[in-house]
């Protein structure tokens, strides 16, 4: 996992756990599921969306659904 | 405000941006033609109105060319005004399929897809953000000939009531303006005759003041309006 892009999502993940008055996270690996260990519902993953979109022009749910911080990292990491 | 309006080269969507810059909101006016009324507009505030010519027939594109070449991502949206349609009018027997497809995407499909945008906008810049599709009468009261107009202006109804309750929770309102019938282009293929038997239907005998139109979209995409979401609110002369 690329060291840079995992401290940006982390920031990014950070920013919407905010928003929405819940508890940051310290540190990110990559088996974490986005919704049953981070807490994100279904709202928090569109905002997470626009802001990953924003930073690498890529829309990780386009084309499916997106469980774990891997599988997010396999969706930047191949375009 | 920054707020997005679609069909601004004539009609309610030229007084409804009219409307907003004069109190000092910035326009960002979709259109396939430039009118004169509008190179007017355009000239009269060089800096608040920005115009870029695009066919809503189009939904594929809109990503690309409107919110990250046009306005950039960088722009916060307050409001989005879903005004633009066509007007495919015959009775149900001689129902064209292209004809109703093309409408479909022009009143429905793109409409959609620019809410899309605008909400994903929103979340992105945190802002409490008010979409206005408009509707039409011919949803609620019946017209001989407007049935697949109707249909597609009933899809946008629903389309609104539910986005206000999927995002009302960000602060995100949706509404519908029910418009009913105007002097404006969209109803100018119906005979006099016509037009004067559906302002008949009304309870001010009339035609619906474009202006009244507009100022109630402004109200509905203010902070005034900030505890309505999910409505159809009827501009119609009461057609009932």
């Amino acid at each position: 996992m690329d060291n840079k892009m995992e401290v940006k999502i982390l920031e990014i993940m950070n920013t919407v756990l905010d928003n929405r008055t819940k508890k940051k996270l310290t540190v990110l690996s990559p088996e974490m599921h986005l919704r049953n260990d981070i807490g994100f519902d279904s709202l928090d993953l569109a905002e997470l969306t626009v802001r990953i979109e924003a930073e690498y022009d890529i829309d990780i749910f386009e084309d499916g659904i997106v469980n774990t911080v891997s599988e997010i990292f396999e969706k930047l990491n191949s375009k | 405000m920054n707020v997005l309006i679609t069909g601004i080269s004539k009609g309610l969507g030229l007084k409804t941006s009219e409307s907003l810059l004069r109190n000092g909101w910035t326009v960002y006016g979709i259109s396939r033609s430039k009118t004169e009324e509008l190179n007017e507009l355009l000239l009269q505030y060089p800096d608040k109105l920005k115009w870029l010519q695009y066919d809503l027939g189009d939904a594929e594109k809109i990503r690309q060319i409107i919110f990250k070449d046009w306005i950039g991502l960088d722009t916060p949206i307050h409001g989005l005004v879903n005004n633009a349609a066509m007007a495919y009018d015959d009775i149900v027997t001689n129902l064209n399929l292209d004809s109703l497809e093309k409408m479909y995407r022009v009143n429905v499909f793109t409409p959609m897809m620019l809410t899309k945008f605008v909400i994903r906008q929103m979340l992105l810049h945190h802002t409490k953000g008010s979409i206005v599709h408009i509707s039409s009468i011919s949803v609620h009261t019946g017209y001989k000939g407007l049935s697949m107009y109707a249909s597609t202006k009933g899809a946008l109804e629903a389309f609104s009531k539910n986005t206000a309750r999927e995002w009302g929770e960000v602060g995100v309102r949706s509404n519908c303006l029910v418009a009913g019938f105007m002097e404006t282009e969209m109803s100018s293929s119906l005979s006099d005759n016509q037009k004067n038997r559906i302002y008949q239907r009304t309870s001010l005998k009339k035609p619906v003041d474009v202006n009244s139109v507009a100022e109630t979209i402004k109200f509905l995409l203010s902070d005034k309006a900030n505890s309505i979401t999910g409505q159809n609110i009827h501009v119609d002369n009461g057609t009932i």
